[in-house]
């Protein structure tokens, strides 16, 4: 392939479909570390643990009473934490495959959960509009703090090194800083249903439900680059970043997955981009160190890796 | 091969030597046991080797000892080890899969055996046997067939269970009836000779003795239809033979025990008579078929039915005549199809009528039809003659009664010695007297009760007339003094006062005087209404008389709820004015939304607010407590409320926080007040116009604030009242170096007088809490220490936080040793819990910092001492002299540190005060 400007292609070719889910599939992530691993979450009420390079499940992991709506691996990828429509929080155990603790507090269903870097706070954010925080090292039933800023549902959070990102269905992204004590509260103006930043924290990816991906600049909140052209107003779609952070994919409701050089905004190729999903997408992760894995979750069940042909 | 197979086959003749009766066919695949191994069932065991086993092959019987017949763990419950029972297994996390556990699934095959065969429905013998039951029909054939031979079908008979009647015919035997009659009242002899007009008239010589009983109807056979569970064609007999299907033969007959006597032969068959005798070959079977036929004719010739047996001999007319016409044909020439009839009726054709025409002014009346009619079953004729008289209440009918007291009294009983009826008889008579002096009192207490009960549920005026209710004056009179319901309508108050005072001032039921008159476009009756409610309204909202009413507040505002408007929304203009002041509020909230739509994000759509990260949070994020100025949005907010001298000395500086308290104070503002610490809890709420947090608080959002907000003073002046200056000098180090830093003493020194000048060091709860102000110097000068040493302190934003230094350096080290404890700790946990990522173990062997050694024990006792302290310094704020082990512990840091130091001077404390704080603490290792 001559070098060319630009990104590197999507990885378009499907690689696996990871299909034990019984209904849609809220959440896909992939384990820490080398990300050999990738667990999901859907409205079966199971989390499921897979190998995504062939395709086979590992392992269930089914205590939830409700549907399953985030997920989050620690850093040493032997727990990870799961919420959704149960109000609580399960920590579960990697291999014994049970809950290691479960952390009620949230009056209503959770939307993300978050790990900080090494696993020693809890991020959750509720329909309540709280994001609380739970101390994972003590066994205090009562969270940290509760960030009771929002005024609506919060969607999406990102516990970074020093700050944590929430984006809330009342339109705003708020950035909770933990070093300058202060919260800067971004309005973008339509309900947020995924936040992203990037690696360095200085911007961050926000989807919004009037089908349009942001950049943000997370310093200013000033607008660096809109990317439109997909579909996405009802569902929560998650937004990332490519590899390399040079470009941008986030799913729709259609089932295609779309991607953007992220200096231009200009559509990468195939523009439209062909239909992988029946049903909408839930959630796009790329891998965190592979240049050519993705994974994409889907309503219709299914959990499809992405690669590039080798 | 075994002895018997040989034998066999010798016995067919079959060489056993030849290769082919050895020859062996299984060549492929797993390979059958070797014939000679298995069980010789013929083969003599001794007794002690025999082995009972079941069907299955089960051994069933086991020893006495070892478990008995059926036992152990093979055959049935149990276990291995016997009859332990079940460990108790937690189904909780499988309720969703438990269901409902039936007996069955605890039977073996055995039991779900008896099990089903306990289960078959039908009971062979419970049927009723007078009718078209199968069974009777099989009896009865039975019993044709063997007519010849009565003795054998008697015997037969008699051997055969009694038939078991069904609970229809045992009742009906219990009502007098009797097998072989029919049902139904009994019948003279002339109608049951009627009913039986084709049968033998042997009785003729009795007649004259018949003729004074009644007689049991006759019996009517049951039509039974046959089940047609084939799918042959109607009038098709399968095992018809061929001479028979051309047509002469009458198949049903080769069926005639299973036909049933009361059906089908007429209709399906051409049962005519000649047909009888011609294909006789089988006598046995002709012999049958034609009892069969005789016992239908019989049973065809007598008017035999229940209700209608004339109609149904009618009807049996063209049966009868069919066999004649049996070669009918269509008009068209083919032929009728075997089996039925032409029709000598044509087709009729219904009859149509119009509807008639109602005439254009015509009500339906139902009542005129009614009574139009006058031989009605269910009029109740003694009502029409007389008066009836108007229904009574229930309260009147039983007035109408005479009670038994009444009657007692009448009669000139003694009256019985009642039970005591009310609470007043338990009352003292000192009480009761009370009581009724209370009564007296009252202003004409009875007399509202009169027209409360007063408007009835039927409304006493008529129509269209202008009634006024009645009312009490008294209540008039009250009702003006007491609650007035209508205050938010000043309109409908006015009325009601006058209306009130019309009442007041009534003296007779008349109606002048009314001061008001329905409203224009208010009819009469919706005056009424209204007065009506005024009235009631009136009756309820007078105020309480007497003892009770200094018992009960009465509401400010009653109708304070929404206005509902009925009907249809018609939008008012003072409503229209109102939403257009929303939608101007909500467009001046909006300028970020038009930020947005313009794409203008950045300044106009951030909105930054300081926060402040709890301790624990920051210490688990690895992040320094951030000095958060919370107060600078409480400043803003209620720099004029809180702190006006403040402002005014400092009207540029918003966020100088405690400093202008400071300067405030110095000012001889004295003692700060509770006051100046406002603004903090309640600065969120301060934001938003209107949010959940000052919700609640009407008008004054400050309001209750004080109490919210409350925050200890600080610790220094509880010291600098209550602490002893011995006290001082004999405490350890680190308490005296915070009291150091802490105490305002009497030498004048500066009061906050170890400031940390910014840096982070701050926790929240201190943060904010303002420096005693106790001191004389209003220009005092920051002692410069450490990192702010080269600054210039502004006065105006620098905020004096008390943290002792102790705790300052305690924490650093923490900070430090966080690092170093999470690596461990991380190192432990990746080592202690699987991970499924292996790759992800980054952390190599390392050893954590070196243990302390024995020698230092005694001081890291003496530290956990310490520690102990200051936490209960933090909760209890009154501080317990130190422990004697402290007190005389060596402590090689100054007792006193003078505060004007030199700016390095930070360092060198914190060496000196440093031997024990430089080494690990014990906390650390715990």
């Amino acid at each position: 392939m001559a070098p060319s400007r630009g990104p590197a292609p999507l990885a378009r070719t499907l690689h696996q479909t990871l299909q034990n889910h019984k209904g849609a599939v809220h959440v896909v992530r992939y384990a820490r570390g080398a990300a050999k691993y990738v667990l999901s979450g859907g409205q079966d009420r199971t989390v499921r643990l897979w190998n995504p390079d062939v395709g086979t499940e590992i392992k269930k992991y089914a205590a939830h009473g409700y549907e399953v709506l985030a997920l989050s691996v620690s850093h040493d990828n032997a727990k990870f934490a799961s919420a959704g429509g149960d109000r609580s929080v399960f920590l579960w155990d990697v291999m014994t495959g049970a809950t290691v603790r479960r952390i009620a507090g949230h009056m209503a269903k959770i939307f993300a959960v978050e790990f900080n870097e090494d696993a020693s706070v809890l991020a959750s954010g509720s329909y309540d509009s709280t994001v609380r925080l739970w101390d994972i090292r003590s066994q205090n039933r009562q969270p940290i703090q509760t960030l009771e800023d929002a005024r609506d549902a919060v969607q999406t959070l990102h516990v970074g090194q020093t700050y944590i990102l929430t984006g809330s269905v009342d339109g705003h992204v708020r950035t909770y800083d933990l070093r300058m004590g202060e919260l800067r509260a971004d309005f973008i103006g339509y309900p947020v249903a995924s936040v992203v930043p990037s690696q360095d924290g200085q911007t961050y990816l926000a989807a919004t439900l009037d089908s349009h991906v942001r950049l943000m600049d997370a310093q200013t909140g000033k607008l660096l680059n809109d990317f439109t052209g997909h579909e996405n107003a009802a569902y929560r779609s998650r937004a990332c970043f490519g590899h390399g952070e040079a470009s941008v994919i986030m799913g729709d409701e259609q089932g295609m997955v779309w991607a953007w050089d992220l200096l231009d905004a200009s559509v990468l190729q195939p523009n439209p981009p062909p239909k992988v999903h029946h049903k909408a997408i839930t959630w796009v992760e790329h891998h965190p160190i592979e240049p050519s894995e993705m994974v994409t979750a889907s309503a219709d069940g299914t959990v499809k890796v992405w690669r590039h042909p080798s | 091969m075994t002895s018997r197979l040989k034998r066999k086959l010798n016995d067919l003749g079959v060489d056993t030597a030849s290769t082919k009766a050895n020859e062996s066919f299984c060549l492929i695949g797993t390979p059958l046991p070797p014939l000679e191994k298995s069980k010789d069932t013929g083969e003599f065991v001794p007794l002690w080797k025999q082995e009972v086993r079941d069907e299955k092959g089960r051994r069933r019987l086991h020893g006495a000892f070892t478990g008995g017949f059926s036992a152990g763990y093979f055959n049935t419950v149990g276990s291995k080890e016997g009859w332990t029972p079940s460990t108790f297994v937690s189904s909780r996390s499988e309720r969703a899969k438990q269901k409902a556990v039936r007996p069955e699934d605890f039977m073996d095959e055995e039991d779900l055996a008896e099990l089903r065969e306990s289960r078959k429905l039908v009971d062979e013998h419970d049927e009723m046997d007078f009718g078209g039951t199968e069974a009777e029909l099989r009896r009865r054939a039975g019993a044709e067939s063997a007519e010849n031979d009565s003795i054998a079908s008697a015997l037969e008979a008699s051997f055969a269970p009694a038939p078991k009647d069904s609970v229809g015919a045992r009742i009906l035997k219990k009502m007098g009836w009797r097998l072989g009659q029919g049902v139904g009242p009994r019948v003279t002899y002339a109608q049951r000779k009627a009913q039986g007009a084709g049968l033998p008239a042997r009785e003729e010589d009795e007649d004259e003795e018949a003729k004074k009983h009644l007689f049991p109807r006759r019996d009517t056979p049951v039509l039974v239809a046959q089940k047609k569970a084939n799918f042959h064609g109607l009038g098709y007999v399968p095992g018809m033979r061929l001479e028979e299907s051309v047509g002469a033969g009458d198949g049903g007959r080769g069926k005639g025990p299973q036909l049933s006597e009361g059906f089908g032969l007429g209709a399906l068959n051409d049962a005519d008579d000649d047909d009888v005798d011609v294909y006789g070959g089988d006598i046995g079977r002709r012999g049958r078929t034609q009892m069969a036929y005789d016992v239908t004719d019989l049973d065809d010739d007598g008017h035999i039915a229940i209700g209608s047996s004339r109609t149904r001999s009618v009807a049996r007319g063209p049966d009868n005549r069919a066999p004649a016409a049996s070669n009918q044909t269509f008009s068209d020439g083919r032929p009728v199809l075997k089996g039925f009839l032409l029709s000598d009726r044509p087709v009729s054709e219904d009859r149509w009528f119009p509807l008639s025409e109602v005439p254009s002014g015509w009500k339906p009346n139902p009542r005129r039809v009614w009574e139009s009619d006058k031989n009605k079953e269910n009029v109740d004729t003694t009502r029409q003659g007389r008066d009836v008289p108007p229904p009574k209440t229930h309260a009147e009918w039983k007035e109408s009664f005479m009670s038994a007291d009444q009657r007692g009294s009448l009669l000139g009983e003694t009256p019985l010695p009642s039970e005591p009826r009310s609470v007043f008889d338990y009352i003292s008579q000192k009480d009761r007297e009370r009581l009724q002096n209370i009564r007296n009192t009252l202003p004409e207490a009875a007399a509202p009760s009169q027209p409360e009960s007063g408007p009835s549920p039927v409304a006493p005026y008529v129509r269209g007339e202008l009634y006024i209710p009645h009312l009490h004056p008294s209540v008039a009179k009250a009702a003006l003094q007491g609650f007035q319901p209508f205050t938010t309508d000043p309109m409908k108050q006015s009325r009601y006062t006058a209306f009130l005072h019309f009442q007041a001032n009534r003296v007779d039921s008349s109606d002048v005087g009314l001061g008001l008159g329905p409203l224009p476009g208010q009819s009469i009756d919706d005056f009424n209404k209204e007065l009506e409610d005024y009235a009631k309204s009136a009756t309820v909202f007078k105020p309480l008389s007497g003892a009770m009413a200094g018992r009960f507040r009465s509401a400010v505002i009653v109708e304070n709820g929404p206005k509902v408007i009925e009907g249809l929304h018609t939008p008012d203009l003072s409503e229209m004015k109102d939403e257009e002041e929303q939608k101007e509020e909500e467009k001046s909230e909006d300028p970020k939304m038009g930020a947005v739509r313009m794409g203008l994000y950045g300044p106009m759509t951030r909105e930054v607010q300081p926060w402040q990260p709890t301790r624990l949070l920051c210490k688990r994020f690895g992040v320094k407590d951030p000095e958060v100025d919370m107060t600078s949005v409480a400043a803003s907010a209620s720099a004029d409320i809180a702190t006006p001298t403040a402002a005014a000395q400092a009207p540029l500086q918003i966020d100088a926080g405690p400093s202008d308290v400071a300067s405030a104070g110095a000012a001889g503002v004295g003692f700060v007040s509770t006051g100046t610490m406002e603004g903090e809890g309640g600065d969120a709420s301060r934001s938003g116009p209107r949010n959940l947090a000052n919700i609640g608080l009407g008008e004054d959002e400050d309001q209750g604030r004080d109490t919210l907000t409350y925050k200890r003073p600080a610790m220094d002046i509880f010291k600098a009242i209550f602490a002893s200056d011995e006290e001082d000098n004999t405490e350890d180090e680190e308490v005296d170096e915070k009291d150091v830093s802490k105490e305002p003493d009497s030498t004048g020194r500066a009061g906050p007088s170890q400031p940390t000048s910014g840096r982070s060091t701050a926790e929240p709860s201190v943060l904010s809490a303002p420096p005693p102000i106790d001191g004389t110097s209003a220009s005092y000068e920051p002692p410069t220490n450490g990192a702010s040493a080269t600054e210039k302190v502004d006065l105006a934003s620098f905020k004096p936080t008390f943290v002792p230094r102790s705790e300052r350096d305690s924490r650093k080290e923490r900070d430090k040793e966080v690092g170093k404890d999470k690596k461990d700790k991380k190192k432990k946990s990746s080592k202690a819990t699987l991970s499924f990522d292996v790759e992800d173990d980054g952390f190599g062997p390392s050893l954590g910092a070196p243990r302390p050694k024995d020698k230092d024990r005694e001081r890291k006792k003496k530290r956990r001492k310490e520690r102990k302290e200051e936490e209960e310094d933090d909760s209890i704020w009154v501080e317990a002299p130190p422990p004697e082990a402290v007190k005389t512990l060596p402590t090689d840091a100054p007792t006193d540190v003078p505060m004007e130091k030199s700016p390095d001077d930070t360092n060198v404390v914190t060496k000196e005060a440093g031997p024990p704080r430089g080494r690990k603490r014990a906390i650390d290792f715990m």
